[in-house]
């Protein structure tokens, strides 16, 4: 894990010039993407910042996939178009092929060996093949594999952890400017599972690689990712709408709908129009106190953590993030209603909110 | 069961000794298997592959049709090229009845269902995510092709010896169209079925066995070829 760097500098100098921060390497206006009959994907509006780290959650069958195959430009959307750093781009041109990779959730590897799987992008891009070797050891490394042990084996001789951190392998070997992660994590090991989110951040870190990753391990994509896009039957949520509730939902016998947390909690909403829909509460539909609040007959309160407070410039007030069991939520509160409260995070607060305001996906 | 014992030490008796009308026969089959399989495999494997990797309209009738012709009678062939290569039909002037060349024509067209249809079947079952992974290790389409036609070689492999078995074996393209003519057209396996209908089964059972080991030297090869890859 030490000499991955060097070799990756000298074989693409220019992929170290990034440039601004912010621009759109990716924007997506009126995309759909339909599968038979069915519209997996349907986008109104969407942009991806160069160099972030960019989280897709949602349930199986909600559209992540689809999704991440559009931008890896693996598929065309059935309407609309993908601009890729401000240009339309489509599958297979010059101005997307080596730019753009993913790595699908179960990884497919080429029946040869894993050396000749790692090189066989350089291979397309023409690198000098006594180039190869260096490179295909740091790539390895950087997924914490020995080239010795591993460069010589067959696609066949590797357990599934390591089939895919050969996959991520093969993919961190190019550099490529967008790096696409579909559940890399669902299927392998906890050791591989680790592996694979290091090696990951990694590249985006080092080489300002633009990351977008699916996954169910919703404190994995909150802890890293910059911004987090929940997405529903297709659709993206608004940015910062709310605050996404999964289910399976359960009609308990008072009549209430409702799912019990790991701290035996229970969150209650309104009726859902299936058991395994995606539930929102509005940020401004959710009122902070320090004090066990006195509920009115429809209003439900859950207690936990305050853990974060930032100043959000857009409107300016202060956005507050309270951790309930194993799920997040976030406010916004005027900034002098937060001075007032003396605020801090650490804080055991207690968050209401009216069931009636709760919105289905 | 005598006979069976004298064929097979004749058989190596003619192979040592060097009999020149048993090697004339061995090339002649030898000749008319490879000019049949060279062509079946160039026209057979771009076609398979289309077939299996493309949707296009009509591909359903087009599959079953393959797949029909891959249990096409010899005899039947030899007919269809017989008629086609005789001095009345439409390719008469190219002279190529009674010849190793009008042999391999139509053992190219044994061979060529079983190709397509077995290419066919090996770039069907690859999966979607070969595609996936190449486009997203940055392929073209020409190397989406190639690398898909690489990945299916083992299927493609076996698509070939299918052929190349049926071809080796055949006996009724070469005996009508070829005409069975001593040091010319004569194979192995219509010579075989020349000695059977003189008594000679000796000879016939020495010929046969002559073609198993020609066939399994060559698949002998093909399996060393793919166990080094």
């Amino acid at each position: 894990m030490t000499s991955e760097g060097d070799t990756f500098k000298t074989l693409w100098p220019k992929r170290h010039q990034l440039s601004h921060q912010d621009a759109d390497i990716y924007q997506l206006f009126n995309i759909k993407k339909y599968h038979g009959r069915q519209l997996a994907v349907n986008i109104e509006s969407l942009t991806i910042s160069q160099a972030s780290i960019t989280g897709l959650i949602g349930p199986n069958g909600s559209g992540k996939s689809s999704l991440l195959r559009l931008l890896a430009f693996v598929d065309s959307p059935s309407e609309g178009n993908i601009l890729f750093k401000g240009r339309k781009a489509a599958p297979y041109d010059d101005s997307v092929r080596f730019q753009v990779s993913l790595l699908p959730q179960e990884p497919y590897l080429l029946k040869r060996s894993v050396f000749d799987n790692i090189a066989y992008g350089l291979v397309l891009r023409g690198v000098n093949r006594s180039r190869h070797a260096e490179a295909v050891v740091d790539a390895l490394s950087l997924v914490g594999l020995s080239a010795e042990e591993f460069a010589g084996r067959s696609w066949y001789q590797l357990s599934g952890g390591e089939a895919q951190r050969v996959a991520l392998a093969a993919r961190l070997v190019l550099q490529p400017s967008v790096l696409l992660l579909d559940e890399p994590t669902a299927s392998v090991d906890a050791a591989s599972a680790q592996q694979i989110k290091a090696s990951a951040l990694r590249a985006s870190i080092k080489w300002g690689t633009t990351l977008i990753v699916a996954s169910h391990d919703w404190q994995w994509v909150h802890e890293i990712c910059n911004r987090v896009i929940p997405m529903f039957n297709g659709k993206v949520m608004e940015n910062g709408r709310g605050n996404i509730l999964l289910g399976p939902w359960r009609l308990e016998a008072e009549g209430y709908w409702e799912k019990v947390l790991a701290d035996g909690q229970v969150i209650r909403v309104s009726e859902p129009f299936s058991c395994a829909a995606a539930a929102v509460i509005p940020h401004d539909s959710i009122f902070l106190s320090l004090d066990k609040p006195r509920l009115n007959p429809h209003e439900h309160s859950l207690h936990g953590i305050l853990t974060l407070l930032a100043f959000d410039p857009s409107t300016g007030s202060i956005q507050a993030t309270i951790r309930i069991a194993d799920l997040s939520f976030t406010l916004r509160i005027p900034t002098n209603h937060a001075q007032k409260m003396l605020l801090f995070p650490g804080q055991k607060v207690y968050i209401t909110y009216p069931v009636s305001a709760v919105l289905w996906y | 069961m005598d006979y069976i014992l004298n064929g097979l030490f004749q058989a190596i008796q003619l192979m040592i000794h060097g009999d020149a009308e048993t090697y004339s026969a061995v090339a002649a089959t030898l000749k008319v298997s490879t000019g049949s399989m060279i062509a079946s495999i160039l026209i057979g494997i771009p076609a398979g592959f289309l077939l299996g990797h493309h949707d296009f309209p009509g591909k359903k009738p087009v599959r079953t049709l393959v797949d029909t012709l891959m249990s096409l009678p010899t005899v039947l062939i030899g007919l269809l090229v017989y008629a086609l290569l005789t001095h009345h039909g439409p390719l008469g002037h190219l002279g190529l009845l009674f010849t190793l060349e009008g042999v391999a024509i139509g053992q190219t067209l044994l061979a060529l269902p079983v190709v397509i249809a077995l290419t066919a079947t090996s770039i069907e079952s690859m999966d979607e995510k070969l595609r996936i992974t190449l486009i997203s290790l940055g392929a073209d389409r020409k190397q989406v092709v190639l690398s898909t036609l690489w990945e299916a070689r083992y299927g493609i492999l076996a698509a070939s010896m299918n052929a190349y078995g049926r071809v080796m074996t055949e006996v009724g393209i070469a005996m009508m169209v070829g005409g069975n003519i001593k040091w010319h057209t004569r194979t192995i396996t219509t010579a075989i079925a020349l000695e059977t209908s003189k008594g000679q089964f000796v000879s016939g059972i020495a010929l046969g066995l002559i073609l198993m080991a020609i066939a399994a030297m060559v698949n002998i090869s093909l399996s060393f070829l793919r166990n080094r890859s």
